[in-house]
């Protein structure tokens, strides 16, 4: 039965099949981001620009040199949370798609800790951070809550509760929190809860390690821990996951928190690392990319890291493109919208393709 | 007699499987063809080859003489070939006549002319001897009668050869008989019937020949009057196999569970089960028989915690589970094999190991706190594949690899390692091949004789009566009659199964 021929060349298939998979996982996503360049560079000709140039600007304005190179993992940074954030909802098929009022909570969570409390630095760091962490996953409650005892659709909710967390943010920032001065701010943070700045040439600062511990300590949880295990069960078959005992309800509250607080953790590192206060409307909208992180990652955490990487070069690139051409940084914006719709059309497919089975085999049942 | 099918040097190869192995099939003209053979043997591959589903990597088919190439089932049903599958694919709203026209209309493309769909079905029923009203509704239909549907749905696309995935298993004893009448008629019109079944029993009433398949390869084609169930069986698994499982005499002990006056909503909100009330205790095995849908779905449901009884009560273990979560009925002692491998029995996508842990996750062998000990899983993993002779993957391969038996062998290996006090089996060979329900059968009676309290639900009569110590008759959602298991006959259950009263045979409700 076992020469050792057998065991040879069963671990050279088992290689094999690993690199096979590993190079099917890369190449869609790959090809979303090639197709999307195509496609931008088409527009960068129509407005009369040389494409190449215009890439190699942004090539540049990403990775050219320490300056560039750090303003990029700064924009990569909040990407990374928020990636996270979204990314271990979707794997527990929950479409958590409020990140970006949960990181307004938490940031603003955090510019009020980190002003009105007095501590020492070892204190009141921290305790700033986990405050912005509840303040993110204490919203996310609203649409578990909605979802479990209503049975209401968490994309929806999401939806609503975004804009309404946006404008009760910019009201505690415009009045009762207010520090003085034209612009709508909260007072600057004690020194005691700034996460410190590496560099003079960006904003890159402590966050950024943070994130990335995140992402490891978030690998093990998915794939080392029991609840992890459970958690992608509850994501990949609700029935089976619940037959064999683990409760829907339960972790859908939990996914949802943790998520948010996840999501409150990228408020903290732009309140806490690069603004230093709250500032009203500092997002460009990092809750939504995230979404686009995650799904160019299939929410995998180390697919998160490179697919935040990308976005986040694509961003601080576009700057660099911007002053060094006509083209505007919106063509980056435009990037990003072609990646998503053609893993948003996949990614329909194979809910369809799902919800379609589905629903065959519970008839088949009936 | 002319050969109606003749499938020669059949290969097909799914990724590193290889199903069919050069395969030699054929049938003749009005003949009954039994094709018989384990899980993962090749007879679905073989005959969704034949029609039209898979196309095979190596061979060539010939219909009636004539070499085809058949590249979907609209082909293979203009060559004359049809496949009447497991599942009935049938319109419920919608008429009798109706749902045989679907899809070839009588008409001109815009009007449908219902008068002519009546009567060509009244004429088709007529020539095949298939009793059936054209304009009764398919959901008012009993699953016998719809499954005749099925066969005269094919036979309006005039196919000369019908394929049947076995037909028999959702049908009650009786239903059976009339379909093997049907079947007779069919071949002596001139059809060829190709049946695709595990139980011999049939293979020796109703088919003239039998294409027994064993890795596959068809590894013998035979006259059924030449051979008997005995020597189909060893062909089949290889080894001598043994029909009647051997058992002592239950010793029960202390009722494990316990339920009374159980009255659950169904899905379309009337009451599947009403007033149940029975006992199970430890170390016996408590059989349910019944024909689908009147209400065992819904009563194993209400035991494990996946719908909330309307009333009464359930002790497990003295622990009132009534209404409990699942999570909370596993740990008072409750395993479970899901009826549905498909739905809730495994998570098809995730790995066998992933699958094979659930419900074991917590396990201080398998996770150290809250650290998953994979090493250990894939290992535990392993050991449920060499005791339960796993085929087609190992612990890392994703279990919607595995062929339906294999899958279903896994589910029961999962529920049957986790040594709990009680275990609900609802169709625990649903899909097995003989020598894997041989093992699952004697494994449930060592788990009955170390005490094991035991419910198992079956639709196959046949294993309900050689395994249970004693059966219950569920009909329209009530226990109707309990009979011994020793005492058992065939017959009186699948009357009762029908709701027919021994006495004077009238109609129960």
């Amino acid at each position: 039965m076992s020469n050792p021929g057998d065991s040879i060349r069963s671990k050279e298939r088992r290689r094999a099949q690993f690199i096979q998979k590993t190079i099917g996982e890369i190449a869609r996503p790959a090809i979303a981001v090639l197709i999307a360049l195509a496609l931008g560079a088409l527009v960068i000709y129509l407005v009369g620009e040389d494409p190449i140039y215009a890439y190699k600007q942004l090539f540049y304005g990403a990775f050219g040199g320490w300056g560039a190179f750090s303003a990029t993992l700064q924009y990569t940074t909040p990407l990374l949370f928020t990636g996270l954030a979204v990314g271990f909802a979707f794997r527990s098929d929950v479409s958590n798609i409020g990140v970006e009022g949960q990181m307004l909570f938490g940031a603003m969570a955090a510019g009020l800790v980190g002003y009105y409390v007095h501590l020492p630095m070892i204190i009141h760091l921290p305790l700033t951070i986990i405050a912005a962490m509840l303040a993110g996953g204490l919203w996310a409650v609203f649409p578990a809550l909605g979802k479990v005892k209503l049975g209401l659709n968490e994309l929806v909710l999401c939806m609503m509760l975004n804009p309404m967390a946006s404008k009760l943010t910019s009201y505690l920032s415009s009045y009762p929190f207010k520090a003085p001065g034209p612009t709508n701010k909260t007072y600057d943070i004690m020194a005691t809860a700034v996460l410190p700045q590496f560099t003079p040439f960006s904003q890159l600062n402590a966050g950024f390690i943070l994130a990335l511990v995140t992402i490891a300590v978030f690998w093990f949880i998915e794939n080392r821990t029991v609840r992890g295990y459970e958690l992608k069960m509850v994501g990949l078959n609700p029935l089976f996951a619940e037959q064999a005992g683990i409760g829907i309800d339960k972790s859908i509250y939990q996914v949802f928190f943790i998520s948010g607080a996840l999501a409150g953790l990228a408020g903290a590192e732009q309140v806490l690392g690069v603004y230093r206060a709250y500032y009203d409307g500092f997002s460009p909208g990092f809750g939504f990319d995230g979404i686009a992180v995650a799904m160019l990652a299939k929410n995998s955490p180390i697919g998160i890291a490179v697919s935040a990487l990308l976005l986040g070069a694509l961003n601080s690139g576009g700057i660099a493109m911007q002053m060094m051409t006509s083209v505007t940084r919106d063509i980056v914006k435009v990037l990003e919208a072609i990646i998503i719709l053609l893993l948003a059309a996949e990614f329909a497919i194979n809910w369809y393709k799902v919800r379609r089975n589905r629903a065959r085999q519970s008839e088949n049942r009936r | 007699m002319a050969q109606a099918v003749n499938m020669k040097n059949i290969v097909k190869r799914f990724g590193p499987v290889t199903a069919n192995r050069g395969v030699d099939f054929s049938a003749e003209k009005g003949e009954v063809h039994a094709l018989v053979g384990e899980n993962g043997a090749g007879k679905s591959t073989l005959m969704n080859i034949l029609y039209g589903l898979h196309s095979p990597d190596e061979g060539t088919i010939e219909v009636g003489g004539v070499p085809v190439v058949l590249t979907n089932p609209r082909v293979a049903i203009k060559h004359g070939i049809g496949m009447v599958h497991q599942h009935f694919k049938l319109v419920p709203s919608l008429t009798v006549a109706e749902n045989i026209v679907l899809g070839s209309e009588p008409g001109n493309g815009l009007n449908f002319n219902r008068n002519v769909a009546f009567r060509q079905v009244r004429e088709l029923s007529k020539t095949y001897d298939l009793d059936i009203d054209p304009g009764a509704l398919v959901h008012d239909l009993p699953v016998g009668l719809r499954q005749r549907v099925e066969i005269l749905k094919v036979l309006y696309r005039s196919v000369d050869v019908l394929i049947l995935d076995e037909p028999t298993a959702v049908l009650t004893p009786q239903e059976t008989e009339e379909l093997f009448v049907n079947i007779r008629q069919l071949a002596n019109s001139g059809k060829t019937v190709i049946f695709i079944t595990h139980k011999l029993g049939e293979v020796m009433s109703v088919s003239d020949r039998v294409s027994i398949m064993r890795d596959g390869r068809i590894i013998k084609v035979t006259n059924t009057c030449d051979t008997s169930a005995e020597e189909i069986a060893s062909d089949m698994v290889g080894r001598p196999v043994l029909f009647r499982v051997k058992k002592r005499e239950a010793q029960p002990k202390q009722p494990i569970l316990s339920v009374s006056k159980l009255v659950v909503d169904g899905s379309r909100g009337v009451e599947a089960v009403r007033g149940v009330g029975f006992e199970v205790r430890s170390g016996e095995i408590v059989g349910i028989a019944g024909v689908q849908g009147n209400g065992q779905d819904e009563l194993i449901d209400a035991l494990v915690g996946l719908r909330k009884p309307k009333a009464g009560k359930v002790t497990l273990n003295g622990h009132d589970i009534t209404s409990c979560s699942p999570a909370i009925a596993r740990d008072h002692g409750l395993s479970y094999i899901p009826a549905d491998r498909m739905r809730d029995g495994l998570c098809l996508p995730a790995s066998l190991w992933e699958n094979a842990i659930a419900g074991h996750q917590r396990n201080p062998q398998l996770s150290r706190g809250p650290v998953l000990n994979i090493k250990e899983c894939i290992r535990f993993t392993q050991e449920l594949i060499d005791k339960f002779d796993i085929r087609g993957g190992s612990a890392s391969t994703p279990s919607k690899a595995l062929s339906g038996g294999n899958q279903q062998k896994l589910v029961a290996a999962r529920e049957m390692s986790r040594n709990g006090e009680f275990i609900i089996a609802d169709q625990p060979s649903r899909g097995v091949d003989i020598g894997a329900i041989e093992f699952m059968h004697n494994r449930l009676i060592a788990m009955r004789d170390e005490g094991t309290a035991i419910l198992l639900v079956s639709a196959d009569l046949d294993e309900i009566l050689s395994v249970s110590d004693r059966i219950l008759v569920l009909y329209k959602g009530e226990v109707v009659g309990e009979v011994p298991g020793a005492h058992a006959s065939k017959d009186a259950i699948g009357r009762l199964m029908a709701g027919i009263r021994d006495e004077g045979g009238e109609q129960v409700v």
